[in-house]
């Protein structure tokens, strides 16, 4: 029984873990259909941003929000220089944010070096639940990401830039007629996504040592959440993508070895991209 | 038949020779002699690591196939290259009464090409789109590297694996051992022009031609008859293969393989090397492979983070600017050479 509750808070504990770093991806990719395979940069970069403004005494909050604000820059940079000039050609996209990916990893290595650095726990300590402890940071990370999801699902569904959003990812053509500045919002929803990586990076870095590969841990694991989810399904598809992905890992980690368990994960998600390639949400 | 089949493709002789175009037998005879005289004018340590990097460009020609004349990418070849490393690893451990050599080479092969099919036909029978094709081969990369750090028992996990050098033998004819770097060096370099050969034999034959029209247009393709998720996974078959066996090569030739050799990083710098050098034409992607890994070794002991930095911006001009690589450049050269006189 012990061992049952622990397994289910474990799993939802990755769950929203694998969500949080995740979201940023399923933003750019499902709302401007870009493979971003710079992802995993935006997230490394936060976790540094972070780490740097910690170190020089600014507070926990603050310092992620610094992180996510950079990040966003850093994202709105990379998108008015380049990818705004290849929306129409994804395979370009594809190659031209991993291209990002390298050069902004050499940057990090550059400016902050190569060693393992430590963000301190703002929250150390752990809730009691009787037969399980849940550190309070992870609890906290997990509300925060939910918070951070329904948060934009409101957004999306319920103001009228989510309208605005939602119209230029139905209709790019009449939308544009309707009079909608269609460059400014493929600007901006790639801003959002950025900053949402790099908030995640920054809120990720207490809990892993930083070094200037950490955000690769998770790039292929978000584009799989996100395809297992369902491309362009932010809410729903984000969660069921992570649980399926995060919860499966955590389930297959009792029989066997972490890394052999993210091996299995990686294939069931590749059975599934081929027989439901739009995600196991969505009817084909 | 000939003539009928040709009847049936669209037109794209053409468009098989868009790379270096028709010079590129010229150039590739050069390098070639280049290449197979070198050890007379210089020895030591460059005759000794050129071999390993003649490999790379022989996995970056495995990738240019795919790239350039079908259409689609992997970022997985350097998870074939390692699976080869490994099997020849084992082989060599192995007792069975023939050369393991020979054994580790023919496993490399199979294992390498079963691989690639597998994995192609599952995802190409479905239609799976191209970018999700990239991720998936991402993935696979990423899960040879797992798999080759979890199973330590037999791969020897993060500490590697060391693998002898072989020796071919010829029935009762003698033996050479590939211990000495000379004999190294010429024993790899056929192995890498018969490959180029091969596979400009292939593209240019009425296989490669089939596969252009697959790049150019699938959908008229389908309709003039052809399976294109067979000849898909026939391409990526052979491309794991041929990936698989250069690695065999390189794992003996290290004479040792960790789990790295197949990560992500190692997979995608290949992408680099054939998108710089030109992935529309074979000798830019084997050259490409050869030059900017030997520039990748001298340069990381100066300065490995500016490099590392300069390479990825080059990797960005070239994609924004110049798809067609170095060699997509050199092609264009006669051209410009003719409009300004």
């Amino acid at each position: 029984m012990e061992t049952a509750i622990s397994v289910v808070v474990d799993a939802t504990l990755i769950t929203l873990v694998l969500a949080l770093a995740a979201f940023g991806l399923a933003i750019i990719y499902g709302l401007v259909g870009v493979i971003n395979m710079g992802h995993g940069a935006f997230l490394t970069l936060g976790a540094y941003l972070t780490w740097a403004a910690t170190t020089s005494g600014i507070p926990f909050v603050l310092a992620i929000i610094i992180a996510a604000i950079g990040v966003g820059i850093v994202g709105l940079i990379l998108e008015h220089l380049i990818i705004r000039h290849f929306y129409d050609k994804p395979f370009d996209t594809l190659l031209l944010t991993w291209a990002f990916f390298l050069v902004m990893t050499e940057i990090i290595k550059i400016v902050f070096g190569t060693d393992f650095r430590n963000v301190a726990n703002p929250l150390p300590g752990a809730i009691d639940l009787g037969a399980v402890k849940i550190p309070i940071y992870r609890g906290m990370i997990g509300l925060v990401a939910l918070a951070l999801i329904s948060g934009t699902a409101f957004v999306f569904y319920r103001t009228t830039l989510g309208i605005k959003i939602r119209a230029m990812i139905q209709n790019r053509e009449v939308a544009s007629l309707l009079g909608l500045d269609i460059a400014r919002m493929y600007k901006l929803v790639f801003a959002i996504g950025a900053c949402t990586a790099g908030l995640a990076g920054g809120l990720i870095s207490p809990m892993l040592s930083v070094d200037p590969y950490i955000g690769n841990v998770f790039l292929v694991r978000s584009f799989f959440v996100v395809i297992v989810g369902g491309v362009g399904q932010l809410l729903g598809g984000t969660l069921v993508g992570s649980f399926f992905i995060g919860g499966s890992e955590t389930l297959f980690a009792l029989f066997s070895k972490q890394v052999f368990a993210q091996t299995v994960v990686f294939l069931l998600a590749i059975v599934i991209l081929r027989f439901r390639p739009a995600g196991i949400l969505r009817q084909r | 038949m000939t003539a009928d089949v040709e009847k049936r493709i669209p037109p794209v002789g053409r468009i098989t020779l868009r790379g270096l175009g028709e010079s590129e037998t010229g150039l590739a005879f050069i390098a070639f002699i280049v290449m197979a005289l070198l050890p007379i004018f210089v020895s030591g340590y460059s005759i000794y690591i050129l071999p390993q990097y003649m490999l790379f460009g022989m996995m970056a020609m495995s990738l240019g196939l795919l790239w350039g004349f079908v259409g689609i990418l992997s970022f997985g070849q350097a998870g074939f290259f390692a699976l080869g490393a490994y099997t020849m690893g084992l082989a060599m451990q192995s007792d069975l009464g023939i050369n393991p050599a020979y054994i580790g080479m023919l496993l490399s092969l199979v294992a390498g090409g079963v691989l690639a099919a597998v994995t192609g036909y599952f995802l190409f029978s479905a239609g799976v789109r191209a970018t999700y094709f990239v991720l998936v081969t991402l993935a696979l990369s990423i899960m040879v590297e797992q798999i080759a750090v979890s199973q330590s028992d037999i791969t020897g996990g993060w500490n590697g694996m060391f693998i002898d050098r072989i020796s071919l033998t010829f029935g009762g004819l003698g033996e050479i051992s590939l211990n000495e770097d000379a004999p190294a060096y010429y024993a790899v370099l056929p192995v890498v022009v018969v490959t180029y050969a091969l596979l400009r034999w292939l593209t240019s034959a009425r296989f490669g031609k089939i596969l252009a029209g697959i790049r150019e247009n699938e959908d008229r393709m389908t309709a003039l008859g052809f399976s294109i998720s067979v000849y898909k996974t026939c391409a990526f078959a052979l491309s794991g293969a041929i990936a698989c066996f250069a690695g065999a090569l390189y794992g003996t030739h290290a004479n040792f393989v960790a789990p790295s050799l197949g990560g992500v990083l190692f997979s995608t710098e290949v992408v680099v090397w054939v998108a710089i050098g030109g992935r529309n034409s074979l000798l830019g992607a084997l050259l490409g492979g050869i030059l900017v890994a030997t520039l990748s070794n001298y340069l990381s002991t100066i300065t490995p983070e500016y490099w590392q930095l300069v390479l990825g911006l080059i990797f960005i001009v070239v994609i924004v600017f110049f798809t067609g690589g170095i060699a997509g450049a050199v092609a264009q050269l006669p051209r410009l050479w003719q409009s300004r006189s």
